[in-house]
């Protein structure tokens, strides 16, 4: 079978199609079979690591870079949780590329658009299998460089001054998370993912720390967009071309998600002073989130702005399953369902809303316009996206058995079971609103009469097969998860067991030497703190290698 | 030596965030550029005083009480270079607005947003 340390081709591969695709940017068809190529490569590798970390001895894959014992140097590591989350945007972007390639403008479908997309996914790749703090910073602004240029790629004057808020509100976001690393350094003595666990589960994280690590929530919760900083997120999202916007619904703020489980259940999470003091946060942003989130989204009339405003209040159910699995400390198996839901939730997302901002595209190109006053009709002239939008919107809404509802289902039923009424109210209350937005879509775009301009000039018969067809693709896949919730709530449930007991990612990533060696450490430290003697981290290094020396 | 760096990062981030302030692009990306060095500046802080720190960080027990930390120097190089490509990045979106709009007011940008 394959080695463990192939999980470093999950950077790899996206980095290596990029430079391949950019020097062969003259050259379309080329291009075109070559990132494919790459797309599937890095899909099989992600369903692989997948299966491995499901049926394999070990469950948890690591590689240390250049060899390096674990808190000293860069570990790569891939448990269930990231391995989910690698084959979903492998699945998102393999889409979204048979878009673009096969419709869209030629800004976008080749020359200097596919290594940026080739990157980005490196990006956002990264940021699933990276073991350490900092390196999650530099693949974040690999992301981010690439979406920049995705946004400014041949704007027009409007979309300028939407790009700055975007570019400046993640540039500030960015130097933020900086500061923040450095400072956690300079609190903590490490970066590593795994050894702060280790901290944090022995109840080592110093008091001065902890406004460090609300500062986190800040820097991920802009990414997120959640609650009081999710403003710049509605501006700037339905300028970009739909599928563009699709990629990056599907992605960037899911990455954002996935970063927020990691780092404050599963890290900061084992610590209670964290929990007790985020916990109620987070809860309220979901509340706020995913209703304000809704709201906005219903009162719009243009069928990018709601899907992209309705982000947001997506965002609010991931929320809430971080914020339940924090605040219950005392019940193991329902911080776990807390977390499986909101993976189940994540995963779902990235599929469906990529999908309905491909349908968005695929309206706009039939169309030419996506504002719901001037389509209408389109359930006759284009039955096929009108069922596969259909399916996509009421999965979205939540309705059994399509995927939506069993995320919501177990959120909410776990938030019930913890009395926390007034959360399930508002999240039950939003998915009732977002039912509403879908059906305006719905209503206005495909069952009404044929009205506005394009009816008296139809354009063309558009070619349209490669979006269907990507299309068709993610919504087989939402009707697999909703039909086959069962299998895919299993596999979240195994992954949301390691996030709750980090204990053996930690051991997996750190080794058993290190752990022990870091007891005595903690040992010696007590001891030391008792006598009142204040000696600096390095001697008590020198002591335990006398000490390790005089033992062997 | 850390409370001089504390206030050279409290200065240089207000004096930032006053820049971010401002109706102009160049401005605000100043004070972007600014603010991405007080960060780096933060972190060198996390390395210890290097006040009496004399050796190279090459470890021996003896040695061990005389160098800095140099995590927090390797951290602050990948910083300055990718804050080095963001910058040339904003520059460039700078100079693609000037001869779009032959503007960089941020409020004449909206003016234009709304024919």
């Amino acid at each position: 079978m394959m080695n463990q340390h192939n999980i470093v081709l999950f950077i790899i591969i996206p980095m290596i199609a990029g430079l391949v695709t950019l020097f062969t940017h003259g050259k379309r068809t080329q291009q075109r079979v070559i990132g494919f190529a790459f797309l599937g490569v890095n899909l099989a590798t992600a369903l692989w690591a997948l299966y491995t970390v499901l049926n394999g001895p070990q469950s948890i894959l690591v590689s240390q870079m250049g060899n390096w014992p674990a808190p000293f140097g860069i570990s790569i590591v891939v448990d269930t949780f990231s391995a989910i989350m690698l084959v979903f945007s492998a699945v998102v972007c393999l889409a979204v590329y048979c878009y673009c390639v096969f419709q869209l403008r030629d800004r976008f479908s080749g020359g200097f658009f596919l290594p940026l997309f080739h990157f980005l996914l490196m990006g956002v790749q990264w940021s699933f299998v990276t073991g350490d703090l900092f390196n999650l910073f530099v693949a974040f602004e690999i992301m981010l460089m690439c979406s920049y240029a995705m946004f400014t790629l041949g704007t027009t004057k409007a979309q300028m001054k939407q790009a700055y808020k975007y570019v400046l509100l993640n540039l500030i976001g960015s130097t933020l998370f900086v500061t923040c690393a450095g400072l956690l350094y300079g609190h903590l003595g490490t970066l590593n993912i795994a050894d702060m666990t280790r901290m944090a589960m022995n109840d080592q994280i110093p008091k001065q720390a902890i406004p460090v690590i609300c500062m986190l929530l800040l820097v991920f919760g802009g990414k997120t967009a959640i609650f009081p900083i999710w403003y710049w997120l509605p501006d700037t999202y339905h300028t970009l071309p739909s599928p563009i916007g699709g990629l990056f619904a599907g992605l960037l703020t899911k990455v954002g998600a996935y970063v927020m489980i990691r780092i404050f259940v599963m890290t900061f999470g084992q610590s209670d002073t964290v929990c007790e003091i985020l916990a109620p946060v987070i809860l309220v942003s979901a509340v706020f989130t995913m209703f304000l989130g809704v709201l906005g989204a219903v009162s719009m009339h243009s069928v990018r702005k709601i899907l992209s405003i309705h982000i947001i209040s997506q965002v609010g159910y991931m929320l809430m399953g971080i914020g339940l699995a924090m605040q219950f400390k005392e019940e193991l198996s329902s911080r776990e369902w807390a977390v499986a839901g909101a993976i189940f939730f994540i995963v779902h997302n990235m599929v469906v809303k990529c999908c309905l901002f491909l349908c968005a595209g695929l309206i706009k190109r039939e169309t030419g316009s996506d504002e719901l006053s001037q389509i209408g009709g389109l359930a006759r002239r284009m039955p096929w996206v009108a069922t596969l939008f259909l399916i996509a919107a009421l999965s979205l809404a939540g309705l059994p058995p399509l995927s939506g509802f069993f995320g919501k289902w177990v959120l909410i039923k776990e938030g019930w079971s913890q009395q926390q009424y007034t959360l399930t109210a508002f999240a039950i209350a939003t998915s009732l609103l977002t039912l509403l937005s879908m059906l305006k879509i719905w209503s206005y775009g495909f069952w009404s009469p044929p009205q506005g301009f394009y009816t008296r000039y139809p354009n063309a018969k558009s070619k349209t097969k490669g979006g269907v067809l990507a299309v068709g693709f993610l919504v087989a896949i939402a009707l697999s998860m909703g039909f086959g919730s069962q299998f895919y709530l299993n596999i979240c449930s195994t992954a949301a067991k390691d996030i709750i007991s980090p204990k053996n990612y930690v051991t997996a990533v750190l080794g058993e030497k290190y752990i022990a060696q870091s007891k005595i450490i903690q040992n010696i430290n007590n001891t030391e703190q008792k006598n009142k003697t204040h000696k600096t981290h390095k001697t008590t290094m020198i002591k335990i290698n006398n000490k390790m020396e005089a033992t062997n | 030596m850390t409370l001089l760096i504390s206030i050279t990062v409290g200065i240089i981030f207000a004096s930032s965030t006053f820049l971010m302030m401002g109706r102009e692009l160049k401005g605000v990306c100043m004070g972007v550029f600014l603010l991405g060095h007080g960060a780096n500046l933060s972190i060198l802080a996390t390395s210890r005083s290097p006040l009496g720190m004399t050796l190279p960080p090459i470890i021996s027990e003896h040695t061990l009480h005389q160098y800095v930390d140099p995590l927090p120097q390797a951290l602050i190089l990948t910083a300055i270079v990718i804050g080095f490509a963001v910058q040339a990045f904003m520059l460039t979106l700078l100079v693609i607005t000037w001869r779009k709009n032959k503007t960089l007011e941020l409020s004449k940008l909206a003016i234009e947003n709304e024919h």
